[in-house]
């Protein structure tokens, strides 16, 4: 196992310099200079554009802008947002927990209602049940986020007035960060008005961005579902007089997770790149929208740093899947 | 009163205008501590047969009986519920693939507590107890620690092993035996056949006994059905069979035993293949196949003709000498 975990870190090496030589060469190929987005529409003299070039290092040529850009970051150090000339960690470090609550209660949301929509398509396999969930699956997996998400906002927002339309919550409340979660910190304050708020705010972007990887899970389900109940096993139970939902519940379900663990893991990308999308439309003070307004400043470090960062985690959580694959299949676990 | 009645037990699948039978008429009864043989070729209905007496054919297969007794309990007319009670319990059944009719998920100290479980309850300390003692009676050598074992960490016999542990967990009445040696080694194929009439022996139980091994039923079984295309064609006992075969293709099967061509150059085989779905032929299903085939044969389906134990499905039974009786 912990050869198996080092020979993975392995990988993730060249993945690094893959993320970050594609970043650089990206964001440099887009027209824009930060220092004129700066100035703003009143412009700025020569002199004091170049000097401020100069100071940003941005007069140097690309190939040494990139071995400075690098050896930073080898040494942690990812640069200052040239915007707020705040270090790039820190706004990272502050606007991350609203993405990461956001995407845990989306991951909740497509696992909790697409694994069982899946087992019950598998279970009642050619019946209009099954082809109701993958008529739905389709058209959620087809979906355009921004376009579902105003959908969503027109109809429950607007027209029925139960949720807000954007942020995170009332700004009727100031919540004192502890861990960076609302949901976690409202409660830890003792503060339930601030709570319901927040539940209300992460209601429709957790399902906006949950949509996607719902209909893979559930797809995912039904046919690992479905192939595991042909299985020689799964006629085993029943002749021991295991009854019908036991077979399917325990026998059955165990063996079809594997697939659907990594279907999961995979999503996790999906999630994080549907949170730019999501975060925007909602006005979620998260990574997406601050990433996306980087782009709009060509704030050129905060989006190296930023998209690295999130290379990073989505790297970590392949790796956690790979580890959680083993405590469901014994048969990775007792590999030698 | 014998201990499994099945009187003319149909199995179809697919749609009902036009369904394909995989077991067609078939009786079968067996009495406490009796072992039947079923032999047949690939295809010729056995292991659907014996799912169906379980009771484990699933949607879209349609099972109809006259009449199917467990130890005089009706087991049309119970609910799904009681019936589940008796598999696992009073019959069980142990199948032809060790290897993959194991939970690979689940150790097998687990996977043979379930059964003993959910028919008799107890304590965790006692059914562990009881599972070790299983797995000692099979002959797997330090059953404690191979409890926690996986089925990927066992041999094919092993894994055979531990299946007859499970199935023998509730003490069974009938155990349905689905071709229990066909996946494995040679070597290994007679100490569990071995293994198996031991303990059927010692606990008295009825057997239905499935395999196209003619020489383990000559040894093992007390009565013999010989199957063709989802039909019963000849019921017997075993020296009779053996001796006196009265259907052709009872006759091409034993004919096609190796040691019936010692001193030829080649097996003798019945050339042609079990008829599927779409091409069974009308009258007797094995007159393509028959060497003594007849008009009448194509014309007509033979009913089961005979007595008592002894029926054959053939217009024209063979005779003592191996010849058929035309008149």
């Amino acid at each position: 196992m912990l050869g198996f975990f080092i020979k993975r870190l392995g990988l993730v090496v060249p993945a690094f310099i893959g993320v970050t030589v594609l970043t650089f060469a990206l964001i440099h190929l887009i027209p824009g200079d930060p220092v004129l987005m700066l100035a703003g529409e009143r412009g700025i003299d020569p002199e004091r554009y170049a000097r401020l070039r100069a100071e940003l290092g941005l007069d140097q040529p690309l190939v040494v802008q990139y071995w400075n850009y690098i050896s930073g970051v080898l040494q942690g150090d990812l640069g200052n947002s040239i915007v707020t000339k705040k270090p790039v960690i820190d706004e990272f470090l502050t606007l991350f927990p609203a993405t990461i609550e956001l995407t845990i209660c989306a991951i909740i949301f497509a696992v909790g209602v697409g694994l069982p929509a899946g087992m019950l398509a598998a279970v009642n396999r050619g019946k209009t049940l099954d082809h109701a969930v993958m008529a739905t699956s389709l058209t959620g997996y087809s979906m355009p986020i921004f376009w579902w998400g105003l959908l969503l906002i027109i109809l429950f927002s607007v027209t029925l007035g139960w949720t807000p339309v954007s942020g995170r919550i009332s700004v009727m409340f100031w919540i004192e960060p502890i861990t960076g979660f609302l949901l976690i910190d409202t409660i830890l304050q003792g503060n339930w008005d601030a709570f319901w708020s927040a539940v209300h705010h992460l209601v429709l972007p957790a399902i906006v961005l949950g949509t996607i990887p719902l209909a893979v899970i559930a797809r995912m389900t039904r046919s690992a579902m479905l192939e595991v109940l042909r299985e020689d096993y799964v006629r085993t139970a029943r002749a021991k007089g295991v009854s019908p939902k036991r077979v399917i519940m325990v026998h059955a379900l165990r063996n079809a997770l594997i697939p659907v663990i990594t279907v999961i893991g995979l999503q996790v990308g999906v999630l994080l790149a549907g949170a730019i999308l999501t975060e925007t439309i909602f006005s979620w003070p998260g990574i997406g929208k601050w990433l996306v307004e980087s782009i709009n400043r060509r704030d050129y470090p905060a989006i190296q740093g930023g998209i690295m960062l999130v290379a990073t985690v989505i790297i970590m959580v392949n790796l956690l899947v790979d580890v959680l694959y083993g405590v469901v299949n014994p048969r990775i676990r007792h590999q030698r | 009163m014998p201990l499994l009645d099945i009187q003319n037990m149909t199995v179809e699948f697919g749609e009902v205008s036009s369904p394909f039978r995989a077991v067609d008429g078939l009786s079968l009864t067996v009495n406490e501590g009796e072992v039947v043989g079923i032999v047949g070729e690939s295809g010729s209905g056995k292991s659907v047969s014996s799912l169906a007496t379980m009771g484990l054919v699933a949607y879209p297969g349609r099972v109809t009986a006259d009449r199917m007794h467990f130890a005089g309990q009706d087991l049309q007319a119970m609910s799904s519920r009681k019936r589940r009670k008796l598999t696992g319990s009073e019959i069980a059944m142990i199948f032809q693939e060790p290897m993959t009719s194991l939970n690979p998920c689940f150790t097998v100290g687990w996977q043979i507590m379930e059964a003993l479980k959910i028919h008799e309850g107890g304590g965790r300390a006692e059914r562990r107890e009881r599972a070790e003692d299983l797995l000692r009676l099979v002959g797997i050598p330090d059953p404690g620690r191979r409890l926690t074992a996986f089925p990927h960490q066992m041999s094919g016999g092993m894994s055979q092993r531990v299946m007859i542990a499970m199935a023998l967990a509730c003490n069974p009445r009938l155990l349905i035996a689905d071709e229990p040696t066909t996946a494995l080694d040679v070597t290994i194929q007679a100490q569990i056949m071995d293994l198996l009439l031991d303990l059927q022996q010692q606990r008295g139980m009825g057997m239905v006994l499935i395999t196209h091994d003619l020489a383990v039923v000559a040894e093992a079984a007390h009565r013999v059905v010989v199957m063709y295309a989802g039909q019963v064609v000849e019921t017997g006992t075993v020296p009779e069979i053996f001796e006196h075969p009265r259907h052709p293709y009872t006759q091409a099967l034993l004919a096609s035993l190796p040691e019936n061509s010692v001193g030829r150059n080649r097996l003798q085989t019945l050339p042609g293949v079990v008829p599927g779905a779409y091409d069974r032929p009308h009258g007797c299903l094995l007159h393509p196949r028959c060497p003594y085939s007849q008009r009448h044969c194509r014309e007509e389906q033979p009913q089961l003709f005979g007595e008592g134990p002894f029926r054959h499905r053939c217009f024209y039974p063979l005779d003592d000498e191996g010849n058929p009786t035309y008149d």
